[in-house]
């Protein structure tokens, strides 16, 4: 996708250069994704719409949902991705913020009924789900749609994180946030809030490993801090929802 | 006329869909003009390459194809463009990649006969190196990265993700892989693999053997707690 004319082979022996140049018939998916580009720009009703926005011609965005979307500079919408805004929330506010550098992957979903917060430069791995509310018992018996505006939480997504393969972040109530500069591991499942500098994987997602500041280094497990002692952590702490104390 | 109800398995005797058989027809074209003008390693007789897939003309000089190879829609082969120019992946006869699946190479995936990978794997020999804080990790590029050898007759499930940081990662012959389950680490052959990360849950063949080693275990701990 990203190839250009000089990514020649440097073997002993040279295809020509119209070989190795990109396939001609790739350039229809990609001028459909231009086109696709410039019809969402023009003719959405985009909260907002920044500058170098690359989508795929197959990602899912509805024109309905489109104003409670706020898409950054420089994010790109892959194949098959989907941006989604389950129930119109009363306020005019955007609920599925995507910052500058934030792209959705191959056929990830965020799917926003609250807010969910995408920070610049996430990184994001394919088939990430994102869900700021999740299937509730109480709320299948009882779909009054003032009750369902009021369920699940938010989520926030800080700067420079990387979300991994097949990550699922799902907040059902109260405030998920996935702390600056973390990394979600493949496949994982999570349901809490994530400090910053951390690395978790696993389903439910745990910490394996944490930028340790004392030392200067990242350290395996989690780093448990005594109480009152000073963190020389440069980004404030974001509470942990669900720890002990 | 028909008298007997058939299953849908039974296509071969009728006619297929049109639908399907519209994107049959692209497929072959697509694998016939992908074959004919890619500058592969080498592509063996009668593949099968989805006319969704995405292979880049340019860096298929480090891919290697055997024959019947099957590829799937919207499966992804990725090459880095750094390094030597050596192999990078390399897929042996008669494996099957389904739908979705991305292989993200560095170094060297390899994938050796009958392989069957299910939809929406994802096997990567390197990953984003995260460790300076300084810098988003977006601009930090990736790790060095391993190495990733599966043996033949692996089979991979659904949404699988086969990861290699370092090193080198090797599932042995006839390995399986439960849906979901992430790879970190090399696996003996004929074993059974589950979880996140993953670990070997049973050995192929060896059901009925495990089963009486519990069972003598568990007798064990019995007449332990009465001796008790």
């Amino acid at each position: 996708m990203e190839e250009t004319c000089s990514d020649r082979n440097t073997g002993p022996f040279r295809y020509p250069r119209h070989v190795t140049r990109e396939d001609p018939l790739k350039w229809f998916s990609r001028a459909a994704g231009k086109l696709r580009t410039l019809w969402l720009a023009w003719t959405y009703p985009f909260a907002s719409f920044g500058k170098g926005v690359w989508t795929h011609y197959s990602c899912h965005v509805a024109r309905s949902a489109a104003p409670y979307i706020s898409i950054g500079e420089r994010v790109g919408l892959a194949r098959d991705a989907q941006l989604d805004v389950c129930a119109a929330p009363g306020t005019n506010a955007p609920v599925l913020i995507l910052e500058n550098g934030s792209s959705v992957q191959r056929r990830g979903v965020i799917s926003a009924r609250n807010r969910i917060h995408v920070m610049p430069n996430v990184i994001f791995g394919p088939s990430v789900l994102v869900m700021d509310y999740g299937p509730d018992a109480e709320e299948r018996a009882d779909p009054s749609c003032g009750q369902q505006e009021t369920r699940g939480g938010t989520i926030r997504i800080e700067e420079e994180c990387w979300i991994g393969f097949g990550a699922v972040i799902v907040c059902e109530r109260g405030e998920l946030v996935i702390g600056k500069h973390s990394v979600v591991g493949a496949n994982s499942v999570v349901t809490r809030s994530i400090p910053p500098y951390s690395v978790v994987a696993g389903d439910p997602a745990r910490i394996v490993k944490q930028y340790d500041f004392s030392k200067g280094k990242w350290v395996l497990g989690c780093i448990r801090l005594a109480v009152g002692s000073e963190r020389q952590d440069p980004a404030p702490r974001p509470t942990l929802l669900g720890a002990k104390p | 006329m028909r008298t007997t109800p058939r299953s849908i398995h039974q296509t071969s005797n009728g006619l297929e869909d049109h639908e399907g058989l519209f994107s049959r027809v692209l497929t072959k074209l697509n694998s016939l003009w992908v074959v004919a003008t890619y500058p592969f390693a080498s592509a063996g007789c009668n593949l099968s390459l989805h006319y969704a897939s995405e292979i880049s003309r340019s860096r298929a000089t480090r891919i290697q194809l055997g024959n019947h190879v099957e590829i799937g829609k919207h499966t992804w082969l990725h090459l880095g463009m750094e390094g030597e120019h050596a192999l990078k992946i390399t897929i042996e006869d008669d494996c099957r990649i389904a739908a979705r699946c991305t292989i993200t190479a560095k170094n060297s995936i390899h994938l050796e006969r009958e392989v069957v990978l299910a939809p929406d794997v994802l096997i990567m020999d390197h990953a984003h190196a995260y460790q300076d804080l300084s810098r988003p990790i977006k601009t930090q590029g990736s790790t060095a990265g391993g190495r990733i050898l599966i043996r033949e007759g692996c089979r991979i499930g659904h949404g699988a993700a086969i990861l290699c940081d370092k090193g080198e990662l090797i599932l042995g012959r006839n390995c399986v892989v439960a849906p979901g389950t992430v790879v970190t680490r090399s696996f003996p052959p004929d074993s059974v693999l589950s979880g996140n990360p993953a670990r070997a849950v049973q050995k192929l063949g060896m059901r009925h053997a495990s089963a009486e080693q519990e069972s003598l275990r568990r007798t064990e701990v019995e007449l332990a707690k009465r001796g008790g």
